[in-house]
């Protein structure tokens, strides 16, 4: 087993931070070891390999990708600590429904419907809209999604908002299409005479701010 | 004679320096590499039609029985579209639906999905807040609804539909 600064200086080799008197006083070592010298090569090997198939730069999936990413995770810890709670104690009552006698019936039963959708993979869901994730930043807002086939839609309900002031005048706007000006970070808003409505972009904060142009 | 010939010169420079300086095209005529095209509509939905803003903007025509397939998910008997928006979704830019000031939204595309349909990521924005953030996969008939905040004695609405990839 190596010693973890072997292992260490090990990495280091591999990624040339050694400097040249570390280098040539590792080498002397590897030259004497042939076990180490095997495990260098093989790991130089696979670093090779890795870098040479994997980009140099890989391109951010959209702007907001890490902070949306880190709140997805924050909210599947959460729902993971919460069903381990619930799971928990739960492995001494499942033991006793396997001493069931009706415990094998409904066992196959189970496997045969599993198996039909196996063999029908597009019996549902493959022409769908689906929503993968979803985070409230408001603690007091619950999103719940699902698929209502009566409507033939997908529901992304949002439970729990503010309402809109009653002696509020919310107006709609009909727009026909946009540009982006990816010099100024805006974009510029038509109706369907072709006409500039308004433009969007970002204030100092980042949050969208929407200017009138006519 | 001097006189003539330093504004012939002149002249012919400046006719030089526009014809090798071409105006910046118009942001209005680029067009952007896209992943799609969506159209977003906000609603209001109520039970009393004295409420209603008398909006009378058109149901789209790819999405058939829209106010009664709204009624089986909301409980209201009223559905008005108050806003919409044609929206194409850039493959490099954020892309903002905006049927209404009040209740908008930002789509980064994500890519095309395996199966058809596009990958995105979705914010839901009420003026300068965020309501929800989400990543989707939307389908093409297969719209988006999204129950927003109350309003009046009913609710806004905000429909997001996959026109074409």
């Amino acid at each position: 087993m190596k010693h973890p600064s072997e292992e260490h200086d090990l990495i280091r080799w591999i990624d040339g931070e050694m400097s040249e008197t570390e280098r040539t006083t590792f080498e002397e070592r590897l030259k004497q070891d042939p076990v180490l010298a095997t495990e260098a090569r093989q790991m130089r090997a696979l670093s090779t390999s890795l870098r040479a198939h994997l980009p140099a730069e890989m391109r951010v999936p959209h702007a907001d990708y890490f902070n949306t990413q880190i709140e997805v995770r924050i909210t599947q810890m959460a729902l993971e600590e919460t069903r381990a709670k619930q799971t928990t104690p739960g492995w001494s009552a499942l033991l006793q429904w396997m001493r069931q006698p009706w415990f094998a019936l409904t066992g196959a039963a189970a496997l045969a419907v599993l198996g039909f959708f196996l063999v029908n993979p597009a019996t549902g869901g493959a022409s769908e809209s689906m929503i993968l994730s979803s985070y409230a930043p408001n603690t007091h807002v619950q999103a719940r999604t699902y698929h209502d086939d009566g409507a033939e839609a997908t529901v992304l309900m949002l439970d729990g908002l503010d309402a809109v002031p009653a002696e509020r005048k919310v107006s709609g706007i009909n727009i026909h299409r946009s540009a982006v000006e990816p010099e100024l970070a805006s974009t510029t808003m038509y109706d369907h005479q072709g006409t500039a409505v308004f433009m969007v972009s970002r204030d100092a904060l980042g949050n969208p701010r929407i200017t009138p142009r006519r | 004679m001097k006189a003539i010939l330093s504004a012939l010169s002149l002249v012919f420079c400046t006719s030089l320096a526009c014809a090798q300086a071409p105006s910046p095209p118009d942001a209005s005529s680029v067009k952007h590499a896209t992943d799609g095209h969506v159209w977003g509509a906000l609603i209001f939905a109520t039970n009393d039609a004295s409420q209603l803003t008398g909006g009378k903007e058109p149901v789209h025509d790819e999405l058939p029985k829209l106010k009664e397939r709204l009624a089986k998910v909301f409980p209201f008997k009223h559905f008005e579209i108050l806003g919409q928006h044609r929206q194409d979704i850039f493959r490099e830019y954020e892309s903002w639906v905006v049927p209404s000031r009040d209740l908008f939204m930002k789509i980064d595309s994500k890519g095309p999905a395996d199966k058809g349909g596009v990958n995105l990521h979705l914010q839901v924005w009420r003026e300068q807040q965020v309501l929800v953030k989400s990543d989707a996969l939307l389908r093409k008939d297969s719209p988006l609804f999204i129950g927003g905040p109350p309003w009046k004695e009913g609710r806004l609405i905000f429909v997001l539909f996959l026109e074409r990839n």
